[in-house]
């Protein structure tokens, strides 16, 4: 399945991807005339409600489906009740679960979330105090890259994201380790390396991905040696949205993957 | 373009910024009030509002309720201070941005920023990001598509947290919540609908026009509109005329002193006629509010026959002014001049030798104070006054 990272930006708007003066409100609604798939992301910046979940499950088809970001007082912002926060979460998520359109949770951690003794406990934590729930992990720091990270992920069956950014030291790698049998999780951020550290998410995200970039991620995730043979189900989410790049990235990875099947 | 505004809050602004001079007041409830007799609450922390402490409660009665709350007297400069940082952290997002009465809120109009800054929610996330780091306050933010809706997402919130309502999600979001939190509902309306049995917005938004005539008289366009997420009203950023124009006293302690409060009102009458004089303006209209102790404000408008510029003139619409909103014994709290239909001093010079000398006289006697006080400073030289 493919989707993009957020839907709701003004500037899809003006790329032609929303017809013009479409209202917010209205644009899950037409995202998913495209998509099958949507990385909730609002959920970070906000706690997530019950009632804003029931409400938006009534404008997308039966066989739409989300993942949804951790919010950041548990990711960024770790505040000293972030148990409580959880339990909200997790009060809030119900609705997706329960009616099976939630694939994951993803936890988006920050570069600067380094792979440290109080993080590590921190993140077993974490992971404990949520494992109702389907989850992802997105690590950005480098440090993070190491077995033994990976087979704990897989002893709880957590997801962990594969990311496509920029190759900047520090930044966590490309890897295409299987971690859960249940899903793989790839985020394609965009490989705009001189932005990446301006501040802004308009600069950092502004990449648009080649025909040639894409086709050798469709040859990776379709090979049958690796992921495809390893995971029941795969989900691709392209989070450079700037000037409706990731709406444009999707769709050609779209038309390739059914090239490829035939 | 799909109006995108960022309401921020900080929840009991004048407890925030107390705690933040004093560090040890974080744990302990703290009731802010003037220490004089038959005080009343000014604001209070979370916690004495938990206890049921209320703004404009009497703080005898404040006391009752939460015994173990420290008190601590208003400091309005302080706290002006305070949320002129907080206006500057978000200034560099846009220009439009409207410091709304009452301590601690700021609206930001960011429409069409998405290009610059990315999407209305980041900004709010990245402002009380700044202002956290460099001020010490933690805001709520909200975003919605007016004023209205942004304010109550906040209200919905608070203390703390954020919240976001998309252009088209106005009514869903307004139905399930109760009127108390809507903002053009005061306690006279919400009364008015309870004896009917409606508690909730989307009850009231059921009713007709004519209905809500029936029921609560006055302004029912405003209600209705407000009970639909409408409000077309623009942030106010604050215009360099307003902000020459606009005169506030804050009385400390509060007070009911006619002697006190008249001399303040005089005082800023003549801060507003230098202003005008200053700027080359006149005005045609003056519009004072009053705030009392118990939080109740009084707003009036005072209009001249002709544009009026000199210190006398200014002096006697204030006081008419005064006496048109000062109609109670409760203490006064503070007091808002603001000159109105403010335009260039323009003199039509007669074309014959008619000149009224005390008029003349008088001018030349301002023209000199003004001379003086700009040389001097104005407490130079100040204006007495015999009592009669």
């Amino acid at each position: 399945m493919i989707g993009t990272s957020g839907y709701s930006y003004q500037e899809w708007i003006d790329s032609g991807f929303y017809p013009p003066k479409t209202k917010s409100a209205h644009m899950l609604e037409l995202y998913s005339r495209s998509f099958s798939l949507v990385e909730l992301n609002y959920t970070w910046y906000q706690m997530v409600r019950a009632e804003a979940m029931e409400r938006m499950l009534t404008r997308v088809p039966d066989d739409f489906y989300c993942t949804a970001k951790l919010t950041r007082t548990m990711t960024h912002d770790i505040s000293d009740n972030w148990r409580a926060q959880a339990e909200l979460y997790k009060q809030g998520i119900k609705p997706l679960l329960s009616t099976g359109r939630l694939l994951t949770v993803l936890i988006q951690f920050p570069p600067s979330f380094r792979r440290t003794p109080e993080n590590r406990q921190y993140l077993g934590r974490l992971l404990d105090w949520l494992q109702s729930l389907p989850l992802a992990v997105e690590f950005r720091h480098c440090s993070w890259a190491h077995e033994r990270v990976y087979s704990g992920l897989r002893d709880r069956g957590v997801t962990m994201v594969t990311v496509d950014a920029p190759a900047l030291p520090e930044l966590f790698p490309p890897l295409d380790v299987a971690t859960s049998p249940a899903l793989f999780y790839l985020r394609l951020h965009g490989r705009n390396g001189r932005d990446w550290y301006s501040g802004t998410m308009q600069k950092q995200f502004n990449y648009s991905y080649s025909e040639q970039e894409l086709r050798e991620w469709v040859k990776k995730i379709t090979d049958t040696t690796t992921i495809n043979s390893e995971c029941r189900r795969g989900i691709v989410v392209f989070n450079n949205h700037v000037a409706g790049q990731a709406v444009n990235n999707g769709r050609s990875m779209i038309r390739l993957l059914e090239r490829q099947a035939g | 373009m799909e109006r995108k505004i960022i309401h921020l809050n900080v929840a009991d602004f004048s407890v925030a910024v107390e705690r933040l001079v004093d560090r040890s007041l974080i744990t302990r409830p703290l009731i802010i009030a003037p220490q004089v007799a038959r005080a009343r609450v000014y604001d209070m922390s979370e916690e004495a509002y938990q206890d049921g402490v209320r703004k404009g409660m009497s703080l005898a009665r404040a006391r009752n309720r939460c015994r173990r709350a420290v008190i601590l007297p208003p400091t309005p400069e302080r706290y002006e201070k305070a949320i002129s940082c907080c206006f500057r952290h978000a200034l560099p997002f846009t220009p439009q941005v409207e410091r709304a009465p009452g301590s601690g809120h700021l609206y930001l109009d960011v429409t069409g920023t998405h290009r610059l800054f990315g999407p209305a929610p980041d900004i709010g996330w990245r402002i009380r990001k700044t202002m956290r780091r460099d001020l010490g306050l933690n805001p709520i933010w909200s975003v919605g598509p007016s004023k209205l809706v942004a304010k109550v997402a906040s209200r919905v919130v608070k203390p703390a947290g954020e919240y976001i309502v998309a252009e088209g999600e106005e009514q869903s979001f307004l139905a399930p919540l109760p009127l108390s939190l809507l903002p053009t509902v005061g306690h006279d309306i919400e009364n008015c609908l309870r004896e009917v049995g409606i508690r909730r917005i989307a009850q009231a938004a059921a009713l007709s026009r004519q209905d809500l005539y029936l029921l609560c008289g006055r302004r029912v366009e405003t209600l209705y509109q407000a009970l639909r997420g409408i409000d077309l009203s623009p942030v106010h950023p604050p215009a360099e005329v307003g902000k020459h124009f606009f005169f506030q006293h804050y009385f400390s302690p509060d007070s009911n002193r006619e002697e006190i409060i008249q001399t303040a009102v005089l005082d800023l009458a003549r801060q507003a006629a230098r202003s005008l004089r200053r700027h080359g303006m006149c005005c045609c209209r003056i519009g004072v509010t009053l705030t009392y102790s118990d939080t109740v404000k009084v707003t009036r408008q005072v209009v001249c026959k002709h544009p009026a510029t000199n210190d006398r003139e200014l002096e006697q619409l204030a006081v008419t002014g005064l006496f048109r909103c000062w109609r109670r014994r409760v203490r006064v709290r503070t007091f808002e001049l603001v000159c109105m239909r403010v335009s260039p001093y323009v003199q039509q010079l007669s074309l014959f030798q008619d000149i009224n000398k005390k008029q003349q006289k008088q001018k030349e006697l301002e023209d000199a104070i003004d001379v003086l006080h700009q040389r001097f400073g104005t407490s130079a030289l100040t204006r007495g006054m015999t009592k009669e």
